[in-house]
C-alpha cells in the first residue's frame, strides 16, 4: 500500500528490447515496403496485381509498430521512466550458441562431400563433446550409432541423404 | 443417414492393418516426443512430412494427428516427473503434479493424467464427429470474401488471445505472412523478394520454417540453460501406478469438465491447448471447497488441465478439417502437410474424400485407445526417455533437423535457411515476441493472398465486399472483439475482485 514502484533490472531490459523490436519492425517494414516497389508489374491480369497485397501488409506493419509505440507507453507509465540498463550481463551462452551455428554451417558445407554418415557422426561428437562433457564412450557410441542407424533407416523410407565419401 | 454410412465406413479405413500401424506409430511417437521436453508437436509432426512422401495421404495423415494427440500425453509425464512441461500445454500438470510426485503420488498423477487424457480425448473426438457436420453446410456458402475474413479472424484471434503483448504477436504474424509473400507470384509470373536466390523462387518451405522455429530455436534455449547449468531433479516413480478410489471421485468431474472447456477452446482459432488447460485448472480451484490444496499435489489439478489440453486436439481439428483454416501452430503445420499431398481440407473434402475425413477422425478413437495402454503399463518404458542427457538429446534433435531439411529438396542451401530461423526463433523467444502465429501466418498467407484478390477481382477492386456479406460482417465483429477482450479482462478481473475484497 502506498509503496513507490520500482522497475526491476528484468523490466528495464524488456523496455529497452521493445524499444529495439519497435525499431527493427519500422526498419522491416520501410525494406520490404520499398522491395514491394521493385516488383515488376504487367498491366494484365488481375486488377490488383503482385503489389497490392505486399503493400497492405507493410502498411499493416508499421501499424503494428505504432500498436507497439503505445503498449510501451502504457508500460513507461507503470512502470516510471528508467534509464538504460547497465552492468555486466552473462554473454558466455551467446559465444556458445554462435559456436554451434558456425559448427552447424560447417556441418551443413561438408554434408555432401563427406556423406551423412561421417560428417553427422563427427558434428554429433563435437556437440556432445561439449554439452555432455566427460562422457567419451557413451558420446562415440550414440553418434556412431545414430548416424548409421538414420541413415539406413531414411534409406529404407526412400529419402535419400548423401553418401559421399562411403561406398554404400 | 448418408453422414453414418461414412462415420462408419471411416471405421473400415482406420481398421485397415496398415492404418492401424501408422496410428501406431504416430501415437507412440507423439508420446516420445511429448515427453522430451524441447521437441513440441509442431516440430515433430513437421520433421516427419519428408518422411511421409511415399505415403499414402490417409495413412500420413492419421499418423500426423496421431502424433499431435500423442504429445499431450507425453507431455503430462515430464510435468510431473520432473516439474517442466514436456509440451508446453502440460504448464498446469506441472504444478500439483509435481507436487503429488514428491509425496509419492506420482504413480496416481500419471494414472489420472492417462484415463483424463483417454477420457476427455475420446469425448473431444465425438465432438469432433457431432460438430463436423453441420459446419462443413455453412463452409459451403463460403466465398473469398467471406475465407478471406475468416483468415483474418484466425490470425487476429491468435495474436491477441496468444501472447502477453498482442502488439508482438501482430508483429509476428506480419511477418510470417511477408515471408509468404516470397517466391513466384502465382497469378502473375512475377518473382517477388527473392533478391536473385534461386532456392526463394519457389517461396520458403514451411517445413523449413518449422523446423527452425522450433525445433532448432528450442535446441539453442536448451543449451543456453545448460550453460548457466539448469538442470532439473527427476523424481523416481514410486507406488502402484493406479488412482485411490477417493482420488478418482475427487478427479472424475474435474474430468468431464476439462473436456468440455478443452473442446470450446480448440475449435476456436487462437487460444489452444495452454489456454485451455489453464481455464481449467482455475475454474477446478474455484469450484473446490479446498481451494487451498491446490498447489500443494491436488489431483483435481491435474485430472482437469489434463483432460482439457487432450480435448483441445479433437476441437482444433474441427476447423481445420471443416474450414481448411488452422487456429495454431500445430494445426498449421498439418495444413501445409495436406497442402503438400494437394488435399485442401473444408467443406469439399467432406464431400469429395469421406473415406480419408473420417478414417482420420475414425483413428482418434483408436489412437485414444492406443495411448491409454502405452501410458499405463508401458509408462516406465517412457520415463526412461527423462534420463537421456540433455546434451546428447540436444545434438541429436540438430541431426534429425538437418535430416528433415535436407530430405525435402536434397538441397544444403535449405539447411541454411532452417540454420536462419532457429536463430529468429531463438531471438524471438528471448524478446518475448511469439513464433506460432508467424507459422499459422506464412502456411495461410499463400491462400489469403489469393481469396483476397479472387474478391477484389469480384467485386471491381471494391474493398466493400469485405463486409459485403452477413458472415463477414459476423467475422470482422468477432475479430474486433477478440481485439478488444484482453483489453477488457484485466478490467473485468479487477472488478471482480474488488467486489470479492468488498464481500470479504
Amino acid at each position: 500500500m502506498g509503496v513507490c514502484y520500482h522497475p526491476s533490472p528484468e523490466e528495464k531490459r524488456t523496455m529497452m528490447t521493445d524499444r529495439v523490436i519497435f525499431v527493427c519492425t519500422i526498419v522491416v517494414a520501410a525494406v520490404y515496403l520499398y522491395a514491394t516497389t521493385l516488383i515488376p508489374t504487367l498491366e494484365i491480369g488481375d486488377p490488383l496485381g503482385p503489389k497490392a497485397f505486399p503493400r497492405l501488409l507493410g502498411f499493416c506493419l508499421l501499424l503494428a509498430a505504432a500498436m507497439l509505440f503505445v503498449e510501451m507507453w502504457k508500460d513507461r507509465q507503470t512502470a516510471a521512466a528508467a534509464p538504460a540498463p547497465s552492468g555486466p550481463r552473462d554473454v558466455r551462452h551467446l559465444w556458445i550458441l554462435a559456436g554451434v551455428v558456425v559448427w552447424s554451417g560447417l556441418f551443413y558445407a561438408v554434408l555432401e562431400r563427406l556423406g551423412y554418415v561421417v560428417a553427422s557422426a563427427i558434428y554429433l561428437l563435437a556437440l556432445m563433446a561439449w554439452f555432455n562433457r566427460g562422457k567419451w564412450r557413451a558420446n562415440v557410441v550414440t553418434a556412431v550409432l545414430f548416424s548409421v542407424s538414420s541413415y539406413a533407416l531414411f534409406a529404407k523410407l526412400e529419402v535419400n541423404l548423401p553418401k559421399g565419401i562411403l561406398p554404400f | 443417414m448418408d453422414t453414418l454410412t461414412h462415420i462408419l465406413n471411416g471405421f473400415s479405413v482406420c481398421l485397415q492393418p496398415i492404418n492401424l500401424w501408422y496410428t501406431f506409430v504416430g501415437v507412440f511417437l507423439g508420446t516420445i516426443i511429448g515427453v522430451l521436453p524441447g521437441i513440441g508437436p509442431s516440430a515433430g509432426i513437421a520433421l516427419l512430412i519428408p518422411v511421409t512422401y511415399g505415403m499414402n495421404p490417409t495413412s500420413a495423415l492419421i499418423m500426423m494427428a496421431g502424433i499431435y494427440y500423442g504429445t499431450k500425453y507425453g507431455g503430462s509425464t515430464t510435468a510431473i516427473l520432473i516439474n517442466t512441461p514436456g509440451e508446453s500445454a502440460s504448464v498446469m500438470t506441472a504444478i500439483d503434479g509435481y507436487q503429488m510426485a514428491k509425496k509419492g503420488r506420482g504413480g496416481a498423477a500419471l494414472a489420472i493424467s492417462a484415463v483424463g487424457s483417454f477420457i476427455a480425448g475420446t469425448l473431444g473426438v465425438v465432438g469432433l464427429t457431432l460438430f463436423a457436420i453441420p459446419l462443413t453446410s455453412m463452409a459451403l456458402k463460403f466465398g473469398p470474401a467471406e475465407y478471406f475474413m475468416l483468415m483474418f479472424f484466425a490470425m487476429t484471434a491468435v495474436s491477441t488471445l496468444a501472447g502477453k503483448s498482442p502488439a508482438k504477436a501482430v508483429i509476428a504474424t506480419l511477418i510470417g505472412l511477408m515471408i509468404s509473400t516470397i517466391g513466384i507470384d502465382l497469378q502473375s509470373g512475377q518473382p517477388r523478394y527473392t533478391m536473385g536466390v534461386p532456392e526463394l523462387q519457389d517461396g520458403v518451405g514451411f517445413v523449413i520454417a518449422v523446423v527452425g522455429l522450433f525445433a532448432i530455436a528450442e535446441v539453442f534455449s536448451q543449451m543456453e540453460d545448460m550453460t548457466k547449468g539448469v538442470r532439473p531433479e527427476i523424481i523416481k516413480l514410486q507406488g502402484r501406478l493406479w488412482f485411490t478410489r477417493e482420488e478418482w471421485n475427487l478427479s472424475v468431474r474435474p474430468i468431464l469438465r476439462g473436456g468440455v472447456i478443452g473442446f470450446i477452446i480448440g475449435v476456436l482459432p487462437g487460444a489452444g491447448g495452454t489456454i485451455a488447460s489453464i481455464m481449467s485448472y482455475v475454474w477446478e480451484k474455484r469450484l473446490s471447497k479446498h481451494p487451498e490444496r491446490f498447489g500443494h499435489g491436488a489431483i483435481e489439478g491435474v485430472a482437469g488441465p489434463e483432460a482439457a489440453n487432450n480435448s483441445d486436439t479433437a476441437g482444433a481439428l474441427v476447423p481445420l478439417l471443416t474450414l481448411g483454416i488452422p487456429g495454431g501452430g500445430a494445426t498449421a503445420v498439418m495444413l501445409g502437410a495436406f497442402i503438400m499431398y494437394g488435399i485442401q481440407p473444408g467443406p469439399l473434402l467432406f464431400q469429395n474424400r469421406p473415406d480419408l475425413v473420417w478414417g482420420l477422425v475414425d483413428s482418434m478413437y483408436v489412437g485414444n485407445i492406443m495411448l491409454l495402454i502405452l501410458n499405463l503399463p508401458l509408462i516406465g518404458l517412457f520415463v526412461r526417455l527423462l534420463y537421456i542427457p540433455g546434451g546428447m538429446l540436444m545434438a541429436l534433435i540438430m541431426a534429425i533437423s538437418t535430416i528433415g531439411i535436407y530430405a525435402i529438396n536434397g538441397n544444403p542451401v535449405e539447411l541454411y535457411f532452417g540454420l536462419l530461423f532457429g536463430v529468429m526463433g531463438y531471438v524471438f523467444r528471448k524478446v518475448d515476441i511469439p513464433v506460432a502465429p508467424l507459422v499459422l501466418s506464412l502456411v495461410l498467407g499463400g491462400i489469403m493472398e489469393q481469396s483476397f484478390r479472387q474478391a477484389m477481382t469480384i467485386s471491381g477492386a471494391n474493398p466493400g465486399i469485405f463486409v459485403g456479406s452477413t458472415i463477414c460482417i459476423v467475422l470482422l465483429a468477432l475479430s474486433v472483439l477478440s481485439v478488444l477482450l484482453p483489453f477488457m479482462l484485466p478490467r473485468l478481473k479487477s472488478w471482480r475482485e474488488g467486489s470479492a475484497n468488498a464481500e470479504a
